[in-house]
């Protein structure tokens, strides 16, 4: 369904009339595909460039070199109807649930938002639809009238994964859509988004740095460091065999889940 | 100084009460817990519990004309309410550290990295802007670090959040306070720099013998670091008791729930290959 193929992306750097700053790489030759109804997960540091990629695929920053084919499409050549269409299929869910969503705007406003940019609904449909989706995602019908100031993180990231549902789409990016929540709402979004994913038929990329978080909801993992794609694969348990540095450190920093199995730290030998 | 209590930090009947148009709402039910020497505090609860309020209270950051708080805090057996606000101003940093959530946030952007550090070494103690440099390299270095001197001269927006955060328990580990009260001071970080800050905190509290207040939301972090667990639920504490008590036995249904959220996929895959090491 996606296909990435080659993708390499600099950004440019503001250069001095007497010295030119050459741009710096972020992401060097990065190829994969994603499958209808799979859950990719993106991992890496903070600065690999998983959030650039994330961009990339959405249409939101062109990419120097390579393709991104969504259906076939090349998203960065298609003219401007298509690119519209093909949008609709694409969304988003960020990390900051609170700079993700217009202040002034109720839930109801929010979640509508796509529906008014794509399908021509009466308003009764309308608010039908707005309902809906407020109910699939826990919510009651009632807090369509609350402005985002009146939730809490974990209910204003589920309005932005409703908002990205709206339209139906084929691919939901997540962009660390958890790693902001405690961690009863952290297994509360995950479990809703594992079940939007069989009901919808979705896929999502699920970038992250949280191997744990990643591999509750994944089918498939990547890892990238600095900008290169180290290790790709289907089996969590040949990652724990991998033995390239970066894939070696995410596994190492994971912190143990009961005080008898705690990672020894060197000054206490 | 009290004798006889090996506590470093007593609280007793911490209580905090928002003063509103309605009156006094209750947001801390009187807590009490003791921390000794050298032992780790982890502080769990879910979003919007009280944990940093707590923190808040200890350090007395509270504002007066919307808070209004009772009980008693006792460092070292000394009264910190009964101090004056000059006085509480020499504890912070020196007898309480403190590490906050978003390390951006505690430097200020327009002096440099070196400038804050100099300028709080040289509150606490008596010694020459020399020395204090001298000893902030030292200090950078045993944090691993790169290039300290360079690193004195950068501001605070050029370098990464799991280096600042590291930046600030350097700086702890200059005052070598007694206790250090370390308020979700991993959350902003990525998995690896929150190792890196982890295995510092417990160099800390090993070479410095500091008590240490942790408090996260991640079940990680606090069975990776903490000795003792609190945990806190609509501003009580509904469960105390050793790391391991609480995590075989928990008692109360909030702390059921919470260990019922770790993602338990990751252990039975981890079982069957090599164990992790560092």
């Amino acid at each position: 369904m996606l296909e990435v193929a080659n993708i390499s992306h600099q950004y440019a750097n503001r250069s001095h009339w007497l010295r030119r700053i050459p741009p710096t790489p972020v992401l060097n030759n990065i190829s994969f595909t994603l499958e209808k109804g799979c859950c990719l997960g993106l991992l890496g540091m903070s600065g690999a460039g998983k959030s650039t990629l994330g961009n990339i695929i959405l249409g939101l920053e062109k990419p120097t070199q390579g393709q991104i084919l969504f259906e076939g499409q090349d998203l960065y050549r298609v003219n401007t109807p298509t690119r519209h269409r093909i949008r609709r299929d694409l969304q988003v869910v960020f990390q900051d649930c609170y700079s993700a969503v217009n202040p002034l705007m109720t839930a109801a406003q929010i979640i509508g938002e796509p529906l008014d940019n794509y399908e021509k609904l009466t308003s009764v449909q309308h608010k039908q639809r707005v309902k809906q989706l407020l109910e699939q995602v826990g919510l009651r019908a009632e807090d369509g009238n609350k402005r985002p100031h009146q939730f809490s993180g974990g209910q204003l990231q589920r309005i932005n994964i409703a908002r990205a549902i709206a339209l139906n789409p084929k691919l939901i990016v997540l962009d660390e859509s958890v790693s902001s929540l405690d961690m009863v709402n952290q297994m509360q979004i995950l479990s809703l988004l594992a079940e939007l994913k069989k009901t919808h038929q979705l896929s999502y990329l699920f970038v992250t740095h949280d191997i744990r978080a990643a591999m509750t909801i994944c089918d498939r993992v990547m890892v990238i460091d600095q900008g290169e794609l180290v290790y790709q694969d289907d089996m969590h348990q040949s990652m724990m065999q991998s033995n390239h540095p970066a894939v070696q450190k995410l596994i190492a920093a994971i912190l143990p889940e009961h005080p008898s199995e705690r990672i020894v730290f060197d000054h206490q030998v | 100084m009290t004798a006889g209590t090996d506590h470093v930090l007593e609280v007793e009947h911490l209580q905090v009460q928002l003063k509103s148009n309605a009156g006094l709402i209750p947001l801390l039910e009187p807590l009490r817990f003791k921390l000794q020497k050298g032992r780790i505090l982890g502080i769990v609860g879910e979003s919007g519990s009280g944990k940093s309020l707590t923190c808040h209270a200890i350090l007395r950051l509270l504002q007066p004309r919307q808070m209004e708080w009772s009980g008693t805090v006792r460092l070292n057996g000394r009264d910190l309410g009964t101090l004056s606000d000059k006085e509480m101003r020499t504890i912070r940093g020196k007898e309480i550290g403190s590490i906050m959530q978003n390390p951006m946030n505690a430097f200020t952007p327009v002096y440099t990295i070196g400038s804050q550090f100099v300028e709080t070494l040289r509150t606490h103690t008596r010694i020459s802007k020399q020395q204090a440099i001298q000893q902030a390299i030292e200090a950078l270095a045993s944090m691993n670090l790169p290039d300290p001197h360079k690193l004195l001269k950068k501001y605070p927006f050029q370098i990464s959040g799991g280096m600042l955060q590291r930046v600030m328990i350097a700086i702890s580990m200059c005052l070598k306070p007694p206790l250090l009260i370390a308020d979700e001071p991993t959350t902003a970080l990525d998995v690896v720099n929150q190792l890196q800050v982890l295995r510092e905190l417990d160099r800390l509290r090993y070479e410095c013998g500091t008590s240490i207040v942790l408090v996260s939301h991640d079940l990680g972090v606090i069975s990776q670091l903490a000795d003792e667990v609190v945990v806190m639920y609509k501003g009580q504490i509904v469960e105390q008791g050793e790391v391991a008590q609480i995590f075989d036995q928990p008692q109360h249904e909030y702390t059921q729930m919470l260990l019922r959220s770790r993602p338990t996929a990751i252990i039975d895959r981890l079982s069957s290959s090599t164990p992790i090491e560092l």
